[in-house]
């Protein structure tokens, strides 16, 4: 099967370019077919379907950055929207509370006012009733005083009085009192 | 070295498919395009958005190059020009890698000498230390180069990106300068069909090609296996070469694509 070949390179005496190195048709055809079948199997299997995934892993990776970047904004946006709320809640219940202080001061206010009125009204009553009993008291001791001046006198001067005189000392007692 | 010890400057035939001969960097072009082939089923079967293990690597493989030469020919032209100069480098370092695993160049047929038995065929050679696979890549670059020519320009944009007057020229300086413009276009057709194909075919084989011969020569100076000594840093040198010469085939491919795609940027 296998030969030893006849080197037509070294049996010709001056070889032309083509025959020192050897160029003929069927070997030039036959490595240009390997170079081809190379070409189309490394296309076919490697390049095509590799590049295809690369471009594929590209666009994912691609899509994922914007979906993140998405979701940054998204999530950037909501920080916002729940600042806003916290900080109208915030407002709100100030203003509540400001609403409420304003509510209770009044209240408190009104509440004072009735204890005071109460008060007053009692220091009234409590000073109206002392002055009754004053009176009644002063009324009474004139009473008395009149009645002791009456008996007094009537110890003193030994004689019977009159319910004139007994009036008219009476009197006359009470008006001294008065002054 | 004398030339009885060089190794040829062609690729020898081990035997026939039918009318076809077989050689030994024909032989190593199918291992190495059945091994890619091989890696590449394996590593993207069940392709998932979160890789694992060989589907890893070749993800890092291909964004690696993808950027690379998104950078250098636009991000409008590499999804179409992506393929070929991804596959170019990817199959060219993988060959030049593969070119220096021991067996090259040492197994094979050959006869008894007084300095040892020397192999005169060997079984296996570095795809790239053959003109036929560096000038069908070449090949197959230039006519792609037109193709995406022709669609970044239309047919009849190409014919006057090639030879119309440039510099936005009219009237009597355009008719003056129209026949040195179109002399250049036919100085460019040379380049595109002739140069071009011509440099990166040659300066592939020749440094593949030279990077066999001198491990080769390396080897040869002290008796085996104290040659090994001698050969250890060259085979640094030739892993550095491997990729480099990968590199440099793929990024002058770039390099010409964007020449060709920038010219009609600058010209609206």
């Amino acid at each position: 099967m296998f030969m030893i070949p006849i080197l037509l390179a070294t049996e010709t005496a001056s070889p032309g370019f083509f025959e020192q190195f050897g160029v003929d048709w069927p070997h030039f055809i036959a490595q240009l077919l390997t170079m081809l079948v190379v070409l189309f199997v490394l296309n076919r299997y490697a390049y095509k379907p590799l590049l295809d995934l690369l471009e594929e892993r590209r666009r994912r990776i691609s899509e994922s950055m914007a979906q993140a970047e998405q979701v940054k904004q998204e999530l950037a946006k909501a920080q916002e929207a729940r600042e806003k709320i916290i900080a109208d809640a915030g407002k709100q219940a100030q203003q509540l509370i400001e609403e409420a202080r304003a509510a209770a001061q009044r209240q408190g206010d009104q509440q004072l006012q009735q204890a005071i009125a109460q008060a007053e009204a009692l220091i009234a009553k409590a000073r109206e009733a002392t002055d009754l009993d004053r009176e009644r008291m002063l009324t009474e001791l004139k009473h008395e005083v009149g009645r002791l001046v009456v008996e007094t006198t009537a110890k003193v001067t030994g004689k019977v009085l009159t319910p004139e005189d007994q009036q008219r000392l009476a009197e006359e007692t009470a008006k001294q009192l008065a002054a | 070295m004398t030339a009885e010890h060089a190794i040829p400057t062609f690729a020898e035939p081990l035997f026939h498919i039918g009318p076809l001969p077989v050689t030994n960097s024909m032989v190593v072009a199918w291992i190495v395009a059945l091994g890619l082939i091989a890696v590449v089923q394996a590593g993207t079967r069940k392709v998932q958005l979160l890789p694992g293990g060989l589907q890893n690597f070749l993800e890092f493989v291909v964004e690696s190059l993808y950027s690379l030469l998104e950078g250098i020919v636009g991000p409008e032209f590499v999804r179409r020009t992506f393929p070929f100069l991804a596959t170019t480098f990817i199959f060219i370092m993988v060959c030049n890698w593969t070119g220096l695993i021991p067996g090259f160049a040492t197994i094979g047929w050959g006869h008894a000498t007084e300095h040892g038995f020397k192999v005169m065929t060997p079984l296996l050679r570095p795809a790239n230390a053959d003109v036929n696979m560096t000038g069908a890549m070449a090949l197959t670059f230039t006519v792609l180069w037109c193709v995406w020519y022709v669609q970044a320009h239309g047919v009849g944009g190409a014919i006057n990106h090639l030879f119309g007057t440039k510099g936005g020229m009219k009237g009597a300086a355009w008719w003056a300068l129209l026949p040195i413009f179109i002399f250049v276009g036919l100085l460019e057709l040379v380049s595109i069909f002739f140069v071009r194909p011509l440099g990166l075919t040659i300066r592939l084989f020749g440094n593949i090609y030279a990077g066999d011969n001198l491990l080769d020569a390396m080897g040869g100076i002290i008796p085996a296996p104290f040659s090994a000594i001698t050969m250890l840093p060259f085979y640094f040198l030739e892993l550095i070469v491997g990729i480099v010469q990968a590199l440099v085939f793929m990024l002058l491919c770039a390099a010409f694509t964007t020449a060709a795609i920038m010219h009609e940027e600058e010209g609206h």
